[in-house]
């Protein structure tokens, strides 16, 4: 991608439980929370980006709540977890095309304090047309990452002990984030005496509910240049989507291999050149499908990679969620999305947690898989670059 | 929000293939072009994009491609995804299946089950489940096979006691076209019985389940305080309440009215045979009859052998059974018999469970979760057995610390709104309820016990396990005669699931010496009640198998 677009103010909610306060004020917090991180105001943002969260039609309510009055684009795309990394991708495209100059992504949502639980919020599911040819089960989405997590165990010999070791760093991690919803330091042995909530996934393989959320400011590179934080480039962005296939599907593959082969070529990079990596972790599995996926390592190898400390930073190869991931962190909406772009912009900033900020930091990358990796999902893939 | 439910070609699409569902077919779509099939019909192939598909019936022959379960899904249901012989993966869930015994890439066939709305849809079931089933089915066959020879001609039956299982064994020989007699102390008594076995006779009627006699032999009931009326009865039953002195002087008195040559049956379900036939003046006409309530529906008879009981007793209590359409089992004279010793052991350590650190509503979804129509403490909240447990330990001085709080507490079950859950009124849904939690929580601190979570493996182990081994120690001991009999008891009165064939064909699934192993690790840990059957053990040393040749052989 062009020298065009910047990654210039960042804000993630403090909040992990939102009681008494309304999903649309979140939006205020990040939005004004970025924008203050940038330098800038609601008056310099003609670009405005949301998800099916957001309150009212598309970002119509957003916008004129929050009074964005010098909007020319607006894009509300919806894939789950991933949409903020292709809000970012399409934020970089649109300013590449002239289309707005500073654009603001929001994310924000309740379903703790409003008691909606670990599903995505503003779907219709009911016009779902493949609803009537699905199985009577409850709608969590555990339930698809666990057949996941059994069938790369069956295909590859992947443990359980494999995927503790993802939960395991991301808790070495999330003890040096205050905000951090569980910051225990976990053993392996913690995560397999957790009980068993979708075998072979136990409760600690999965991660966090929380409310709040996060923001973006993107900007064209000549008002980047102007502003006062550490510049974060846009270097490369990919995006694919994977579903059923007409039954065809290989629940050990996700959509993580088109989209990051995308995004590597755009940045003209590879994995070998990536210096922390923010990884979907809406459950252990997750991560060690899109390593593989991303190639940081070969297709079955990622139950080896991540173990023995390997995701922790300062003891393992790939630093991984440093700010302690959805896994131990913040997963605020359930959509992880965001919260892996803000800490890749920290970590790319220099501006890290110093017990956990990689000391090379000029490549970073963080990944998402929007919607369930046992069926339709949105893979996006975004490489950043400190300037 | 008209036209979210109607749009017009889901609907159609849908429409045929729930009809084919009903029918136990699943479809599915074809494509006119590529040939290729795919799940979740749509009239275009979205493999090759060609506008045209037609429907094609699924073999139902698939392979697994991943499982999972979870607390989050109804009881004994698996989410899963199969590929089907077709070519297609599909999400499914799977039923009636051991989860333990699945493996990936293992066949697995189609059997529709009904959702939550009552529609079938479509399900699938390991091979090992259609083995345990036709090994169910056969031994209940078996079971029900009349035997060759002439039966004895049975006419009329007179029940003693008209309470529930009085009533219902009234209803079941009336509606089998036999005509009976009741006796009862009370009028009242004989009164609500009248009416009660009048409805459940005309429902019977109704539901085209009764001989062509049954209306009549209903006109000719005889309901009375006269004891006098059973002499001409050819099988006289005793159905009043469970205590030996009782049981003794209703018997002694049937003795003096009953017919030579009729047969004295008593419906006790624990006590002692040989002394209730020690009552009377003719031990060999003495057997047990213990049907199970309500007597009319349920389908099994254990009959109970005691020491002195005549051929020709057996032979008349075989006849009746038949008549009456249960499957009869013959065992021996034991506390329990065959089906209550198992059911004994497991409640026991359903308790013990509790004491440990769990609550009855996570022992009872295991046991749903098994596949039993019924964890423990909520069969026992509907069958009074908190109330009973407690009377019943009254001349004996031995005390629960748990039952006597929860009886003196009022708790005595559905029918006072509180056991070991609470129920809104009117309704037999169990709620658990924080207060038997504080209870249970209070005895644990008295014993002295850590309270601590109970994984489902130890759940089977500690419920599971020792009624495979009172199996074996009631064939050790010569009460049941043959594994099957002990199977058959528990699949036709006690809702074992037949997936799993039976208590002894589970323990030959699972491994003599897998299960040996368990029962001395649980022995050493937790006592004696886990001891392994001698019986069991010395199968194990000596490499017998519970059935010659095995039982899925076929």
């Amino acid at each position: 991608m062009a020298d065009t677009a910047y990654i210039a103010g960042i804000y993630e909610h403090p909040t992990r439980n939102a009681e008494g306060i309304s999903t649309a004020e979140l939006h205020a917090d990040v939005a004004f929370g970025a924008l203050a991180d940038a330098g800038l105001g609601l008056s310099d943002v003609d670009g405005f980006f949301c998800g099916a969260e957001a309150p009212g039609v598309g970002g119509f309510s957003m916008a004129e709540y929050l009074g964005l009055t010098r909007l020319r684009h607006m894009d509300t795309t919806e894939t789950g977890g991933s949409s903020y990394m292709v809000h970012l991708s399409h934020a970089a495209q649109a300013i590449a095309a002239g289309k707005c100059d500073v654009a603001l992504i929001t994310l924000a949502d309740r379903p703790v304090a409003g008691k909606a639980g670990p599903r995505l919020a503003g779907v219709d599911f009911s016009l779902i047309p493949e609803r009537h040819f699905q199985p009577p089960v409850p709608p969590f989405p555990m339930l698809g990452y666990a057949m996941v997590a059994r069938r790369h165990m069956h295909d590859f010999g992947t443990t359980s002990e494999q995927l503790a070791w993802v939960k395991v760093a991301a808790s070495h991690h999330a003890q040096h984030n205050p905000q951090a919803r569980l910051r225990k330091v976990l053993t392996v042995e913690d995560v397999l005496a957790s009980p068993m909530v979708a075998d072979p996934l136990h409760r600690d393989d999965c991660c966090v509910l929380t409310d709040g959320g996060g923001a973006l400011v993107v900007v064209r590179a000549e008002i980047a240049r102007q502003l006062k934080r550490p510049p974060v480039r846009i270097r490369g962005t990919g995006e694919a989507m994977q579903h059923a296939a007409g039954g065809r599907a290989d629940l050990t593959r996700s959509a993580g291999v088109r989209s990051g082969a995308i995004a590597f070529a755009e940045a003209g990079l590879t994995p070998e050149d990536i210096r922390y990596a923010s990884i979907y972790d809406s459950f252990t599995i997750t991560v060690i499908v899109e390593l593989e996926d991303l190639g940081f390592c070969a297709k079955g190898q990622g139950g080896r990679f991540v173990a023995d400390g390997n995701l922790i930073a300062g003891v393992g190869r790939l630093p991984v969620n440093t700010d302690g991931g959805g896994l131990c962190n913040n997963h605020p909406g359930n959509k992880g999305g965001m919260t892996k772009i803000l800490e890749a912009v920290r970590q790319c900033r220099g501006e890290a947690h110093p017990a956990v900020q990689v000391p090379r930091h000029d490549l970073v990358l963080a990944h998402g898989t929007g919607g369930s990796l046992a069926g339709q999902h949105m893979a996006a893939t975004v490489i950043l670059e400190a300037m | 929000m008209s036209g979210h439910d109607t749009q017009p070609r889901e609907a159609a699409l849908l429409a045929e293939y729930q009809a084919a569902a009903e029918a136990g077919i699943l479809l599915l779509r074809a494509c006119q072009s590529c040939g290729e099939a795919h799940v979740y019909p749509r009239p275009h192939c979205p493999l090759c994009g060609h506008r045209g598909t037609e429907w094609r019936k699924a073999s139902g022959a698939a392979t697994l491609y991943s499982y999972t379960t979870s607390p989050m899904l109804p009881p004994a249901t698996h989410y899963a995804m199969v590929t089907l012989a077709e070519g297609p993966t599909m999400p499914t869930i799977i039923v009636q299946s051991d989860f333990e015994a699945l493996e990936i890439g293992q066949p697995m066939t189609l059997r529709f089950t009904k959702g939550p709305k009552g529609a079938p849809v479509p399900a699938f079931v390991a091979p090992a489940s259609l083995r345990a089933e036709a090994y169910a089915a056969r031994v209940i066959a078996e079971a029900d096979a009349v035997p060759p020879g002439e039966a004895p001609a049975l006419a009329q039956v007179a029940v003693i006691g008209g309470g529930t299982m009085g009533q219902g064994l009234v209803s079941a020989c009336l509606i089998a076209g036999l005509s009976a007699v009741l006796v009862d102390r009370a009028h009242e008594a004989l009164e609500r019985a009248r009416s009660v076995i009048a409805a459940n006779v005309a429902q019977a009627i109704d539901k085209g389940k009764a001989r062509p006699a049954a209306a009549a032999c209903l006109d000719a009931l005889v309901c009375t305080t006269d004891m006098a009326a059973i002499s001409r009865a050819d099988v006289v039953i005793e159905a009043v309440y469970e205590a030996m002195a009782l049981k003794q002087e209703v018997m002694a008195q049937a003795d003096r009215f009953a017919r030579p040559g009729a047969v004295l049956g008593t419906n006790t379900s624990t006590l002692d045979i040989d002394a209730i036939a020690r009552a009377t003046t003719r031990p060999g006409a003495v057997v047990g009859l213990h049907f199970f309530s309500p007597a009319h529906i349920m389908k099994l008879l254990e009959i109970v052998r005691g020491t002195a009981t005549e051929p020709a007793t057996l032979a008349a209590a075989r006849a009746l059974g038949d008549r009456l359409r249960k499957t009869s089992v013959t065992v021996g004279n034991a506390f329990g018999f065959v089906g209550n010793r198992l059911m004994i052991a497991r409640e026991h350590h359903a308790a013990q469970l509790l004491l440990a650190g769990a609550l009855p509503q996570e022992v009872d979804a295991f046991q749903t979760g098994f596949g039993l129509p019924m964890g423990t403490f909520t069969l026992q909240d509907m069958a009074g057995g908190i109330e009973l447990a407690y009377r019943q330990r009254q001349d004996t001085g031995r005390t629960d610390w748990l039952i006597d709080r929860l009886f003196k507490a009022g708790r005595t079950g559905l029918k006072s709104g509180k056991g070991y859950y609470r129920y809104e009124p009117g309704s037999r849904k169990p709620i658990p309820d924080p207060e038997v939690e504080a209870l249970i929580r209070e005895w644990s601190a008295a014993e002295g016990v850590t309270r601590r979570p109970i994984p489902p493996a130890e759940m089977h182990d500690r419920l599971i396990l020792p009624m495979l081994n009172e199996g074996f120690k009631l064939l050790e001991e010569g009460i049941a005669d043959r594994p099957e009999d002990v199977d058959t008891v528990w699949l036709r009165g006690y809702g074992w699931p037949a997936w799993r064939g039976g208590p002894m064909y589970y323990a030959q699934q699972k491994g003599l010496g897998a299960i040996l192993d368990r029962l001395t690790a649980l022995q050493a840990q937790e006592g004696e009640a886990f001891r392994p059957a001698a019986l069991l053990q010395s199968m194990v040393a000596e490499g017998r198998a519970l059935f010659a040749p095995s039982p899925d052989a076929a």
